[in-house]
């Protein structure tokens, strides 16, 4: 399963890369670096809402403070139930 | 005239507790001709700085005007205004002509020898002795090739450590072993100059007794470069404006992310990303085939801005920059390092993403970065072109 994150000005400057260092902790702590691919793009178009980030075509607007979240709520149950 | 153009580079530290450094150095830029005075006023401080201003401007003024130099010397014996302790006027001085990128002559008259390196080795150029006003001037006419390294300095810098680190400062030989070090490592005039002169001020154990300037004058060939930031304010002119970017001659390096698409788009090629952070506050760089350079905009912009200023001052960050691989450092060694004649094609497109007041990147200061910036580059002796779409 591929995440991509936006690096583009907008959401480095809201927090991008705090984003993309936590999603990478975590991928490695839940030993998933074979099963989660994490990519960067640039703006997404979204920019008002960012940091943007997108999971199976639909896409998510997260903070630093809500990675963790994102990643328990909504990356972990995709993996279970793959569609 | 052939494709070599000058590289001129200088620097100076001040005499410690001087306020004013008792150097001068002048450059003239002319269409085929590059024209340096370093001179070193007698004394410290105003003093000194006045007698090296007036030499060093006599002579530049002077000379670029076509005059002889015995006019000049004389003018300037003339004009000097005498120390009421030491009952003399006196200013030592260098000067450097080069023209058509081939042919250097040297007039020095009581600074420290100059330093040529040709090849990464020592020089030894002939020296003709002439008498001019009373003064003997040492004169060299010398043909120059691509890669050589000149280098001028006034006295503070063999005399450094003097009575501290050594008991007689550094010798001419000494500073030739250890330029020649840096000769091979494509470091441009104004970092060798920093490089030198950083050695002398740790020599001085931080405090220099005496005023000593650099100037480093590096003959190179012409090397272009491009540079697209912004989408077109016109949607319609994307292509336009791609097919004149990449039809010029040189490297070419695409900023932004929505330029780096509509770049991508006009080369049927993909833009590859990566999550690499060389530098936390830099956006990673990417990759389009065909492209020798994709980074993010206005962030990378504004931390070159930063960058280029700091080498016309004082030069500090050249150590951040010279070697790191982020979007911001690879775009100055890119633009200080190798180019010479750059051409900016701006995109005056406002994104609507960034005319938000919690962010600070709206398009005013994107203009503002740009126009900046090429007055930084124009102030280190490039060619700047700017063309807006």
């Amino acid at each position: 399963m591929k995440i991509t994150i936006c690096i583009g000005s907008s959401c480095h400057l809201k927090g991008s890369r705090q984003v993309v260092e936590k999603l990478q902790e975590l991928v490695k702590k839940n030993n998933l670096t074979d099963k989660i691919d994490l990519a960067a793009a640039f703006c997404m178009g979204n920019c008002q809402n960012g940091v943007c980030v997108t999971m199976n075509e639909k896409m998510y607007s997260l903070s630093p403070e809500t990675t963790e979240d994102f990643f328990n709520n909504d990356v972990l149950p995709s993996l279970v139930a793959p569609f | 005239m052939n494709n070599l153009c000058t590289d001129i580079g200088y620097n100076s530290l001040f005499k410690h507790d001087e306020e004013l450094c008792g150097d001068k150095v002048a450059v003239l830029n002319n269409e085929d001709s590059s024209l340096v005075v370093l001179a070193d006023g007698m004394g410290s401080g105003v003093k000194a700085n006045i007698l090296s201003t007036l030499t060093s401007k006599i002579i530049s003024t002077m000379l670029s005007q076509g005059m002889k130099l015995e006019d000049c010397v004389e003018t300037v014996a003339a004009t000097l205004p005498v120390c009421s302790v030491r009952k003399a006027a006196y200013s030592t001085f260098t000067i450097i002509r080069i023209s058509d990128g081939e042919n250097a002559e040297f007039f020095q008259y009581d600074n420290p020898d100059i330093i040529m390196l040709r090849n990464g080795e020592n020089l030894d150029y002939p020296k003709e002795l002439l008498e001019i006003g009373g003064k003997n001037i040492y004169r060299t006419k010398i043909k120059v090739c691509e890669g050589d390294i000149i280098i001028a300095m006034s006295d503070g810098v063999p005399h450094a450590g003097i009575g501290m680190s050594m008991n007689f400062g550094w010798s001419r030989e000494n500073i030739i072993e250890f330029m020649t070090g840096f000769a091979h490592v494509g470091f441009t005039a104004k970092t060798l100059t920093t490089i030198l002169l950083d050695e002398c001020y740790g020599l001085y154990g931080g405090e220099p007794g005496d005023d000593a300037t650099v100037c480093t004058i590096k003959i190179r060939s012409r090397v272009p470069m491009n540079l697209v930031i912004g989408p077109p304010s016109n949607r319609d002119d994307c292509s336009k404006m791609m097919s004149l970017f990449f039809s010029k001659q040189g490297k070419h390096i695409v900023c932004g992310g929505t330029t780096s698409s509509i770049a991508a788009d006009y080369l049927g090629k993909k833009v590859v990303t990566s999550l690499d952070f060389p530098d936390p506050d830099i956006p990673p760089i990417s990759h389009i085939d065909g492209v020798d350079l994709v980074t993010e905009g206005v962030i990378t912009f504004s931390k070159v801005l930063k960058y280029a200023e700091d080498y016309l001052a004082d030069n500090e960050s050249y150590k951040n920059w010279i070697t790191k691989k982020d979007g911001a450092s690879l775009i100055s060694q890119l633009l200080f390092e190798e180019a010479t004649d750059i051409n900016f094609f701006v995109g005056r497109a406002v994104n609507p993403a960034h005319q938000n007041p919690n962010l600070p990147i709206n398009f005013n200061i994107k203009m503002r970065l740009v126009d900046n910036l090429s007055e930084c580059l124009k102030n280190m002796g490039k060619r700047i072109k700017v063309i807006y779409f």
